[in-house]
Parts: C-alpha cells; structure tokens; sequence
C-alpha cells in the first residue's frame, strides 16, 4: 500500500500532465485558432507535448 | 476598545525586563479575545463569491475573462481566514464557538488545495522555529529582493523542490504522518477535478477559474506573509525573526503583512487588531531593538 502511495504521489507529474494539461492544449489551440504543425490534430500534438513535459518534469522535479 | 487609551510611560528606560514583558501582555491582551466575525463573514464570503463564478460562467451570464481576475482576489483572500483558525483566534480548544473555527479552517482551505491541519502544523512549526536554517519551513523563500524571491517562490513549488520536503519533515516532527495521505489525497482530488473539467470540454473554465488564479494568489500570498515580513530572514529570536516594514501596496495591499511583527509575537491578536497593537507597543518594540520600518 505505502509503495503503491509512493508511487501515485511521484508520478503527480505524468498524472497532471494527461489529466489536465493534455486537453488544456487542445482547447487551449483551439480557442485561438491555431493548427497543430505536421498536418497533425490538435488533441494529438497536445498529447506529445502533454506527455513530453510532464516526462520532464517528473524526471527532473521541475516544470520551469 | 479604544486604540488609543495609552497604557505604555513615556519614559521606559527605567523598567525592567520583567515590567516591559508585563506591559507588552497588558498591551496584547487588550486586543485579544474577541471573536473576530470579519474573518468568518470574509471566509465564507469569499468562498460563496468564487463558487458562484463557476455556474455564472458555464450559463453566459458571465464572461471568463471578467471572472478570472476575481477568481484571483478569491484565491488569494483564502489564506488570512484560515491563518486566524489555525491559531485558534476565532474560537480556542473547549470554547462555545470552537467549532466554528474549525469550520472556517477545513471548509475553506481546500479551494488552495491544502488540507487544513497541514497549513496548521506547518505554520505553527514555522513560529517555533523561525528563521532556523534548518527548521523553519518558509526558509525557503529567503531571497536577495522582491524580484528574488518572486523567482524562488515559483522554483519551490516544483515537484522537487526543497519546500515540499521541508513541509513534509514539519508534518513528520508533529508526528502527523497521516497528514502526508491526506495532502496527497487533496493534490489528487485537485487534478481529478481539473481533468474532469477539462476532458469535458471546460479545461480553458477550469484554468482560468482555479488553477491559474491558484498559483498567482499562491505567489502573492508567499510573497507577503513569508517572505517580505522575515526579510532577509537570517536573525532569529523573539524580537528579531520579523519585523514592521512599510508596503507599496499598502497594508491592506500587502494583506495586514505591515504589521507582522505583532503576529509572531502574540499570534492570538485577531490580524485587523494588529495595526492599533502595533502602534500602542511600539515604544516597547523599540526598546526590545526590534526591527522597526514604520
């Protein structure tokens, strides 16, 4: 139990990042008007850029 | 109560320690006591006014962007509500109204996403041990000048910032460990809700509503209650590990902070009673060398 704890609350980062910051993105894109580069869909572009930052920022501590 | 009964001589040089402690708690008591409604009516006030936002926004009948910067004031007025609960000013252990305190504390400190008696232990921790290098909790923010510590109060909100183990080993000293699960518990909560928000189409609502409006009153809140009133936090002792300073914002700008002194000193004075005790103790503060801006 207290691993799998240990685990949830190191893993903040990751959870945020696709919880939350993913389809922040997408909206986010969208409410502006802009387009994903490489012909992708904006929900796809946020999911690399979601799951990219929130990689580093779980291996380094930081989002800044 | 009148601010102005002067209870200090004009001349103090001539008290001893023993009769200067005694004036000071004369002075203290004087402004102590009293339930303070004004922060039970602003907390749940406040509360009230920012839950209200959401429903406004999600109908139309109120654009986000107007309701963004009030969402701001609502989160950084969070705090000072709770900060009173945490010590016990507006009902303490065994009284009438204890538990209306306790309510105020726990119903409100959720929209800042930490559990009440986390910000108690830890703040609590922070007036034992204050300006310890290696015991205070907010040392953290010690920085060079405002710009500084702006910086450093975003870098120690990082996931792998010192802060975070320095709140965590206050929680550990208290021997509150069940807090650690309960912190966790409310940070996921938080992310539950904004993704749930979000994957519903509302993540813009649920940025600027909670979790924008969150780290800038977070940031404003650090600013002023730890950094700007301990600067440049390396002296420690009673009348030395904070002190009076005057704000560009103001007092009411900088949230009361002004007079933060009076707070380490007698935490159980309500914070709108500050300023009057500040200013009928001060020929004492001076004679104790306290540092002294206003």
């Amino acid at each position: 139990m207290e691993r799998a704890l240990k685990l949830v609350a190191y893993s903040l980062p990751l959870i945020f990042a696709f919880a939350f910051l993913v389809p922040l993105i997408d909206q986010g894109m969208q409410a502006l008007g802009m387009a994903a580069p490489f012909g992708l869909s904006t929900l796809t572009f946020a999911l690399i850029v979601g799951a990219v930052w929130g990689l580093i920022a779980q291996t380094t501590g930081r989002w800044l | 109560m009148n601010a102005h009964t002067k209870m200090v001589p004009d001349d103090l040089s001539q008290l001893s320690d023993g009769e200067l402690k005694r004036l000071e708690l004369k002075i203290a008591r004087k402004y102590s006591g009293k339930v303070p409604w004004i922060a039970v009516i602003w907390a749940f006030g406040n509360m009230a006014v920012w839950l209200s936002l959401w429903p406004l926004v999600f109908t139309g009948l109120l654009p986000l962007w107007a309701a963004f910067p009030i969402a701001i004031v609502n989160m950084a007025l969070v705090y000072l509500p709770t900060h009173e609960a945490q010590h016990d000013i507006i009902a303490r252990p065994g009284t009438k109204l204890r538990w209306l305190n306790e309510l105020v504390g726990h119903s409100t400190s959720w929209m800042i996403v930490y559990p009440f008696e986390v910000l108690r232990v830890t703040h609590l921790d922070h007036h034992r041990h204050t300006n310890d290098p290696e015991l205070d909790v907010d040392i953290t923010v010690n920085a060079r000048g405002p710009w500084h510590a702006l910086w450093r109060i975003v870098t120690q909100r990082q996931p792998g910032a010192k802060r975070n183990s320095d709140y965590a080993a206050a929680i550990y000293r208290a021997g509150r460990t069940d807090l650690i699960l309960l912190s966790l518990a409310y940070k996921l909560g938080h992310i539950a809700i904004l993704g749930a928000l979000a994957w519903n189409g509302y993540a813009l609502e649920a940025f600027f509503l909670w979790w924008l409006p969150y780290h800038i009153a977070i940031t404003y809140i650090v600013f002023f209650l730890s950094w700007a009133p301990h600067h440049p936090g390396t002296e420690q002792g009673r009348y030395r590990n904070t002190r009076s300073w005057r704000s560009k914002l103001g007092n009411i700008g900088s949230m009361g902070m002004q007079f933060h002194i009076i707070h380490h000193l007698h935490p159980y004075i309500p914070l709108h009673l500050t300023p009057a005790a500040y200013w009928e103790m001060k020929p004492i503060l001076e004679a104790r060398d306290c540092r002294l801006g206003i």
